[in-house]
Parts: structure tokens; C-alpha cells; sequence
């Protein structure tokens, strides 16, 4: 099998321009829907390490195609923000199928291994603001430019959302207090914007300096800006160092000065607790998701499985966001 | 109960302690991690086994409490009446009764959880 794909990909990068030999495949553990391998190119003159995301080709409602997701990166690089390099695409069968070859960007995106290990202790002072500016560059793209972007208002987000929730048959009244709850705020103080949709540790590759590419852009879509800076700033994501608001590494302050070094929005405590309340009823949802897709027998999981007991993680979050002043 | 020691809690007990002690330290990485999450399921049977009752119990008082109904006081219906708007959100025991409950089933599903270990100190 990757001695059949070595030599897919070295007819496709001879197609894309570049002769060589293609060495050292290896597979890359990644997300549910979409494989992911590291390799060497060597041609005359240098040797470069390149990353094949490759997608099953299958339109799903929650993720972009590989082919999307590159074209994306693509534009989003010339913005600045921190993205690595699109070699090239694939959207044929007879190349690599839905798929694209992009640089590989050295560094760590193992989120207990950047939280914890020494070596990362620099970056870790600086990544709270970096993580602000390079969301702020990211939201800063002319939308226009992204017209192949799914568009999620987020009205419709949280209406789905419910949906997939009622769906379960599974009564959680503390999810129901938070949908009713959101229903109440407004949403309106925000111009859309090009949405990450999961800007967090594990979608990020850190290196000893810091921030060094923002990668996995499947939940990318055109929506409110917000949902990113909530997102980075939900307990789940913090990996058990819950004291750091922002990803377990830094503080809510720093990563809205990094934020505004770039933007001219201006963004409140207050409004951040709205989208920590949205992210963490988000999460809460996938999990759902993710453990029914176990009961329902499309997969039979015991890490899908586990994960229908990480649901009352979410709960205790939300009633200490709503309830008991919590951050 | 018709049954001999060990009981239930006590079988699940000592297989997790079996996976922890002896086959975890000998897997690589990956598997080492998912090894982690049976043992982690089996801690969570084994506590379920242990506090289901008296949790059980606790949590019917609060919403029999909250709803003065036994008919009433369930999880299900606490659920409906949020969503109908029959429970106001700025209700005080209505948001009691949820800190409540969702301490009791963290304390089962994870009691290590930071959000937790925070709010029982």
C-alpha cells in the first residue's frame, strides 16, 4: 500500500513540476476524516520534508474537502497569519484523489507535550499573544475571496447544533438551559468574518519560539469571529491547566492585546464568557456526536465510547460559567 | 443477592489495577493510551457501582424539591421544562438544582476534572 501510494505521489509532484524520489512514508495519526502522512522528496539538488493530507473524497457536513482546504490555506498565507506552504493539489482520482502536499512545518502540535515540556517554556510566555495576532490576521481576509467557504450564521449553528442535541434522545438540562440561555444574546455586533473553527492546541504547531503554523482548517467556514477567540478560551481545551484561560498556557488579557495589535475590534471579558458558554456547548454537542456514532454501530469505538462520559465535563463548565463565576 | 464475593465493583477493580500495573508499562505509546482509557472506564463502572444509589437518591430529592411532584421528578422533565420556558432561567433553585446534579455525575464520570476539584474545595 505506501510503496503503491510512493509512487502516486511521485507522478503527481513530476505532473506539479517537480522531479524526484519520494522516501521515508509514514503515516501521521490524524483526524476521523482524513489521513495524514509525513515524507521525504529528494530531487537533484535538495531533500525537503513534505506533509499528504488525503481526504476519503466524501462530502460530510461538518468538514471542507482536502482540495478546499488547501486552496483556503493558500489564500489565508497571504494575510500573514502563520500557515505552511501549499506544494500542490489533487482533486483527481487518477492523482492522489481528494488531496494536497504541503510543506512540513517543524515544531510540536501534542498539546500535553507543549503544556509541560521545558523546552517549550519560552513559547508558552509568548503564545497567548501571538495565538491573538495571528487569529486577528486570519479573520482579517476579505470574505469575497472565499466564496466556496461554507457560510454558518450563528443562529443557524446553534439551531443545528440543538437539532443534532434533540436528535439523541439523551435529556441534558443543563445543554438545555444553555441553548435558551444563548438564545437570549445578541449576535449582532460582529461583521463576518473567515472562521478557523477549531483554533486550539492540537491544531497547532509550536516550536521553541512560539507559534509557528495554524493547521487542520476542515471546520473552516464564514461566520462570526468570535467563535475562534471562545473557542481557544474553553476549559476542554486546556488540558487540565485550567488556570490558564486562554489553551492552558496563557492569559485572556494577553491574547486580546495580540488580538487588537492587529484589528480594530475591541473585545470584552464579557463577550468572551457569551462564546466560552457557545464553545463549550459546541464541544459538549461533539461529543454526542462522537459516542452515538459508537451506540448507533457506524463505528465500534472504545475511545467514541469513553467520550459519552466526558459530556458531564461540559456540563460542569457551563454551570460554572453561568452560575459560579467562572472563566 | 445471590452472589459471592468479590462483588462487581471489586472484579472491575482488580482488572484495572491488572492493566495498569502490568500491561500498560509494557505497550508502546499509542497503545499505552488507549489502555489508559478502559482503565479509566472501568474506574468509571466501578464508582457508578459504588455511589449509583445514594446518587440516585440525592438527585430525586432535589427535583422533587424543585417540582413538589413525584410524577415530576425527573431528569427527562427538568429538561422539558427548561426548554418550554416553564423553569425561568433566572430561577435560583432551578440553577441550584443543576450545580447539583452535575456534581454528582462528574463525580462518577471524572473526579479529577479541574472544574470539579475547583468547585468541591
Amino acid at each position: 500500500m505506501s510503496n503503491d501510494l510512493q509512487l502516486k505521489i511521485e507522478d503527481f509532484l513530476l505532473k506539479n513540476g517537480k522531479e524526484g524520489k519520494v522516501s521515508e512514508l509514514i503515516p501521521l495519526t490524524g483526524g476521523a476524516s482524513a489521513e495524514t502522512w509525513k515524507f521525504t522528496f529528494s530531487d537533484k539538488k535538495k531533500s525537503e520534508q513534505l506533509i499528504l493530507r488525503k481526504g476519503s473524497g466524501k462530502k460530510s457536513p461538518l468538514a471542507v474537502l482536502k482540495s478546499e482546504e488547501a486552496e483556503i490555506q493558500k489564500k489565508v498565507k497571504s494575510s500573514g497569519a502563520p500557515v505552511p506552504e501549499i506544494v500542490a493539489i489533487s482533486s483527481d482520482d487518477k492523482d492522489l484523489g481528494d488531496a494536497y502536499l504541503m510543506n512540513l512545518i517543524p515544531g510540536e502540535s501534542i498539546a500535553r507535550k507543549i503544556l509541560r515540556d521545558n523546552k517549550f517554556s519560552e513559547a508558552r510566555q509568548k503564545l497567548a499573544f501571538q495565538c491573538g495576532e495571528a487569529l486577528a490576521k486570519i479573520h482579517s481576509v476579505d470574505t469575497n475571496d472565499f466564496s466556496q467557504v461554507p457560510k454558518k450564521p450563528i443562529r443557524e449553528e446553534l439551531e443545528r447544533l440543538n437539532l443534532t442535541y434533540k436528535s439523541f434522545n439523551q435529556p441534558l438540562p443543563v445543554f438545555e438551559y444553555a441553548f435558551k440561555w444563548l438564545n437570549q444574546q445578541d449576535f449582532t455586533t460582529r461583521k463576518d468574518a473567515l472562521v478557523h473553527g477549531d483554533f486550539r492546541l492540537g491544531n497547532l504547531m509550536i516550536d521553541e519560539s512560539g507559534l509557528a503554523a495554524v493547521i487542520d482548517w476542515e471546520m473552516v467556514s464564514i461566520g462570526n469571529p468570535m467563535l475562534d477567540i471562545g473557542w481557544m478560551c474553553i476549559n476542554s481545551w486546556r488540558f487540565g491547566q485550567s488556570e490558564k484561560v486562554v489553551g492552558g498556557f496563557g492569559d485572556l488579557e494577553e491574547f486580546l492585546e495580540g488580538y487588537s495589535s492587529i484589528s480594530n475590534e475591541e473585545i470584552d471579558n464579557e463577550e468572551v464568557k457569551i462564546w466560552q458558554v457557545l464553545g463549550t456547548l459546541r464541544w459538549g454537542v461533539i461529543c454526542l456526536i462522537q459516542v452515538y456514532a459508537h451506540l448507533n454501530g457506524d463505528v465500534n469505538s472504545l475511545e467514541k465510547a469513553a467520550i459519552g462520559r466526558r459530556v458531564s465535563e461540559t456540563e460542569i463548565d457551563l454551570v460554572d460559567l453561568l452560575f459560579l463565576g467562572g472563566k | 443477592m445471590i452472589f459471592d464475593r468479590p462483588t462487581n465493583a471489586e472484579l472491575v477493580e482488580v482488572v484495572s489495577e491488572f492493566l495498569e500495573k502490568e500491561i500498560k508499562i509494557n505497550l508502546p505509546d499509542h497503545l499505552a493510551f488507549k489502555t489508559q482509557i478502559a482503565i479509566n472506564v472501568l474506574n468509571i463502572v466501578k464508582r457508578e457501582q459504588q455511589n449509583e444509589e445514594i446518587l440516585s437518591k440525592e438527585s430525586k430529592e432535589i427535583l422533587l424539591n424543585l417540582f413538589k411532584d413525584p410524577n415530576k421528578a425527573n431528569i427527562r422533565e427538568l429538561a422539558k421544562q427548561i426548554e418550554t420556558g416553564e423553569l425561568k432561567l433566572d430561577n435560583k433553585e432551578l440553577q441550584e438544582a443543576l450545580i447539583e446534579i452535575t456534581k454528582k455525575k462528574i463525580s462518577v464520570d471524572n473526579p479529577k476534572y479541574s472544574t470539579y476539584k475547583k468547585l468541591i474545595k
